[in-house]
């Protein structure tokens, strides 16, 4: 009987647990879209949307740092995309043993590094080198942002893309092995079409992890105001904005808007997420 | 025999690329360690107190590095301490009681939990501080403990992570032992699941860890300065270590304050890495003795 | 004689340490929090080392966040003082009840990387710089580099005064970088030879380059004088009158030393 008692009190708690961790979740979202509704009911949402930013001519507009941070993170997987692509046929293909276990470990190690030491980095050797190689501006650009972001993501996508690799199953790759296939025939033929998904899933986390850092953009992309143009142009992203508008006036307007950022980075996010799950049930059939 | 162009084109591809990373690492952290080995040393941690003194928290040790590292360790022991508790429980409460369809759902939301960006986890620590300030109590403000709160919830989705997965990838021989022996779920869970289990939740706690220390946007919204000294209790403001490295990246005044910069950015990689290998070393070592004990 | 001059130094030191006006402090307790204008923290910190020294029962937490952030945290009574770059608008002293105790003199320079041939502007083409219509040094007879552009968030007391003084409400381009500091605006102004940037006088050193606006350079001498225009008081704000340990923290501030520490760190005094 007592025991009875003891097990049910142990699932009670850990499904309390379950339900907390749950409810971070939905309260965070409830948080945002609750301290959104001010906005959202004055109906200047679509101004919000698509305004310039100058509180000056009380314009509150958040396009320039929506436009800054698809551009930023678009830019960055762009950089990050191909390297780790290539580091993961290392690791899983080309040199599966000695140097790729080398390179998965750094790999491991750099989910280590903080990332505010990608911007202290970025900020006094890449912002000079950038402005000094280009001519133009002041060094701190929506490129230099996406470098320091483009080598930030790729563990994410290096693990992930590794992972969805090595889930091909052996079968396969021996019968490709047993036909003659090339390195490079069973890549094209047989992973790649099998490890599609775990791909398009790492690219998706890796946009979520360039879109959600902070810092890199704050130190190094300029957080100027205006809708960026060309790669040189500094921009800001969602995520400096709130970073500098936190201490604001509450009362204001402006502040009012880092709401709405604070909610269109968690929609967009978990859109993402909800993708990538899609994608990785996909995969594994 | 040659190999064919595309093989040949293929492994130069995913030499370039990895010698590519390997030398972009290299150079970040190449560039901290050049520049910034010099510094280490104790008058950058305690600068003009004098050591002891400083660690008995006799004197304040003012310019130092003392008061962030000693902000960061709090941060991360009372972050942990929420985190861990709950994110262990929930990844047992997945991985041994949910039915498939909670299961998916909660796995859901911890997926998305991970997703969000720190700084709206930061924006949400905030609003609930000035909430509280403006229905509570008056005496409420930014301190270190709505920090590691709010710590808590970014790395309560690896805790839980880990956790299911180190219990579900256990092997059936070990599930199944116990309950045959008449064991309860309980029993099961907390004298045989959760030791086997043990090394991978630890390596993941410690990844944890490394995560409440680098972390700065969650920080800078909910109450960590520039200038706070030791943390009196879990309600006054702090220092720590990543933002003391961004507020000496645009705030610097003079080349010895940069070069503190350096150091604390050396410092918080030391750390972070140490972290690393501990993880990494724990994983190693408890999967060997358990892979005899089979 | 030697000996009788050492002692006497160390005397007079002793004798300095005890009178000083730290003494206030004594039995106190608790914190005290400050935040705002980021042109008072190289004297906020010096003060709050003295007093914490003194007397380890005290904790005192400076944070920035501009001179709005200062005047609504102290009134939404987030601080104990709020510090502002310039004088609280009425409607704020008025909302909040504000105190407001003015215990320096500033002035915004512009400021340029010393590299940076240009030294001399006139008021109208510093307005056009910032407007954005010269937007290269050539014109101004430097080197054929676009002008990268610095400012400061609206929260800035610094950016309001520069705003209103220097470039007469002018236009800021959009395309200006954004800093969030007097000390984040210096960093910027080192490290870019083609940069030009506003801060506090009291922020100006070797390092950068303050420039001659309209023939006028910005120096301590020119903002006593009053002949150079663009200069403002150094606010530090309370919720009420102050009380307690803010009051003791303000009398400091205007007492003899805290004057000598305001002069030190490029100021001007008010006493």
């Amino acid at each position: 009987m007592r025991f009875a008692v003891k097990e049910n009190l142990a699932q009670l708690f850990f499904s309390g647990a379950a339900v907390l961790s749950g409810a971070a979740t939905l309260l965070i979202l409830g948080f945002m879209i609750l301290l959104s509704l001010p906005v959202l009911e004055s109906g200047l949402l679509m101004n919000i949307l698509t305004d310039p930013w100058s509180p000056g001519h009380g314009q509150f507009g958040i396009l320039a740092m929506i436009v800054g941070t698809l551009y930023i993170a678009g830019l960055s997987l762009l950089i990050g995309f191909p390297i780790s692509l290539g580091c993961s046929f290392f690791i899983q293909i080309t040199s599966p043993h000695g140097p790729g276990k080398l390179l998965k470990k750094l790999v491991q190690f750099m989910t280590a590094i903080p990332t505010v030491i990608y911007g202290f980095v970025g900020v006094f050797l890449l912002v000079p080198v950038v402005r000094q190689v280009f001519s133009y501006g002041s060094g701190m650009s929506i490129l230099t942002a996406s470098l320091m972001l483009g080598i930030l993501i790729c563990p994410t996508m290096i693990l992930f893309f590794s992972q969805s690799f090595a889930r091909v199953p052996k079968n396969f790759l021996l019968a490709a092995d047993a036909l003659g296939g090339t390195p490079f025939q069973k890549l094209i033929y047989v992973i790649i079409p099998h490890a599609w998904p775990g791909l398009l899933t790492g690219l998706i986390l890796g946009f979520g992890r360039a879109m959600g850092d902070t810092l890199i953009a704050l130190m190094i992309s300029g957080n100027s105001v205006m809708l960026p143009s060309s790669i040189l142009d500094s921009a800001r992203t969602l995520t400096a904005h709130i970073a500098m508008i936190i201490a604001a006036d509450f009362d204001s307007i402006e502040f009012k808007t880092i709401f709405i950022c604070g909610s269109v980075l968690y929609l967009l996010t978990s859109c993402g997420i909800l993708a990538a799950r899609i994608l990785d049930r996909r995969q594994q059939g | 025999m040659k190999k064919p162009f595309f093989d040949r084109l293929l492994v130069a591809f995913s030499w370039g690329c990895a010698l590519l990373l390997i030398s972009a690492v290299s150079i970040i952290i190449g560039f901290l360690v050049v520049k910034g080995y010099k510094t280490i040393n104790l008058d950058l941690i305690f600068a003009d107190t004098r050591p002891l003194d400083g660690l008995l928290l006799k004197r304040q040790v003012f310019g130092g590095l003392f008061p962030a590292i000693i902000g960061t360790l709090s941060l991360i022991l009372l972050a942990i301490s929420f985190a861990m508790p709950v994110g262990i429980a929930s990844g047992i409460y997945l991985s041994e009681y949910a039915p498939a369809n909670q299961k998916w759902f909660f796995s859901l939301m911890v997926d998305i939990l991970a997703g969000i960006p720190s700084i709206v986890v930061g924006l949400f620590g905030f609003s609930i501080t000035i909430f509280l300030h403006h229905f509570f109590s008056n005496r409420i403000f930014p301190c270190l403990l709505i920090s590691a709160l709010s710590l808590a919830f970014l790395v309560l989705p690896y805790i839980v992570k880990t956790t299911q997965t180190a219990m579900e990838s256990l092997p059936f021989q070990v599930r199944l032992t116990a309950p045959a022996l008449g064991a309860t779920r309980l029993e099961n869970i907390i004298f045989v699941l959760l030791p086997t289990a043990l090394s991978d939740i630890v390596s993941g706690l410690v990844l944890a860890i490394g995560r409440c220390a680098e972390d700065t946007a969650v920080i800078m919204l909910t109450g960590v300065v520039a200038t706070a000294g030791i943390p009196k209790s879990i309600f006054s403001n702090f220092e720590a270590l990543p933002f003391y490295i961004y507020y000496i990246a645009s705030e610097y005044s003079d080349p010895s304050e940069l070069m503190k910069g350096y150091g604390a950015a050396l410092i918080l990689l030391l750390i972070c890495s140490g972290l690393f290998c501990i993880a990494h070393w724990i994983k190693n070592t408890i999967d060997q003795k358990q892979r005899f004990s089979y | 004689m030697k000996k009788i001059i050492v002692l006497a130094i160390i005397l007079l030191q002793a004798g300095f340490c005890l009178a000083s006006g730290l003494d206030a402090f004594k039995e106190e307790k608790g914190i005290l929090r400050i935040s705002g204008g980021t042109a008072h923290i190289p004297v906020m910190k010096e003060v709050a080392k003295r007093i914490m020294t003194f007397n380890p029962d005290i904790q005192i937490i400076i944070a920035g966040g501009g001179s709005g952030a200062g005047i609504k945290q102290v009134g939404e009574g987030l601080v104990n003082i709020g510090n502002s770059g310039r004088q609280a608008t009425e409607t704020e002293v008025k909302k909040y009840g504000l105190a407001l105790y003015k215990w320096a003199i500033d002035g915004v320079a512009a400021v340029v990387n010393p590299h940076n041939p240009v030294k001399k502007l006139t008021n109208k083409q510093l307005q056009d710089i910032y407007a954005g219509r010269i937007s290269n040094w050539k014109n101004l007879g430097g080197d054929d580099r676009a002008i990268n552009i610095y400012t400061r968030d609206a929260s800035s007391g610094t950016r309001a005064v520069f705003w209103k003084k220097a470039l007469k409400k002018g236009e800021i381009i959009g395309r200006a970088n954004f800093v969030a500091s007097n000390g984040a605006m210096k960093s910027a102004v080192v490290n870019n030879p083609y940069a030009i940037g506003y801060i506090s006088v009291g922020y100006v050193d070797s390092t950068v380059m303050q420039v001659t606006l309209d023939g006028v350079t910005p120096t301590l001498e020119t903002v006593r004088t009053g002949q150079y225009k663009v200069a403002r008081g150094l606010f530090s704000n309370t919720k009420g009158s102050a009380k307690g340990i803010a009051k003791k923290f303000i009398d400091y501030l205007l007492s003899p030393d805290g004057q000598a520490i305001a002069a030190q760190k490029g100021f001007i005094p008010v006493k």
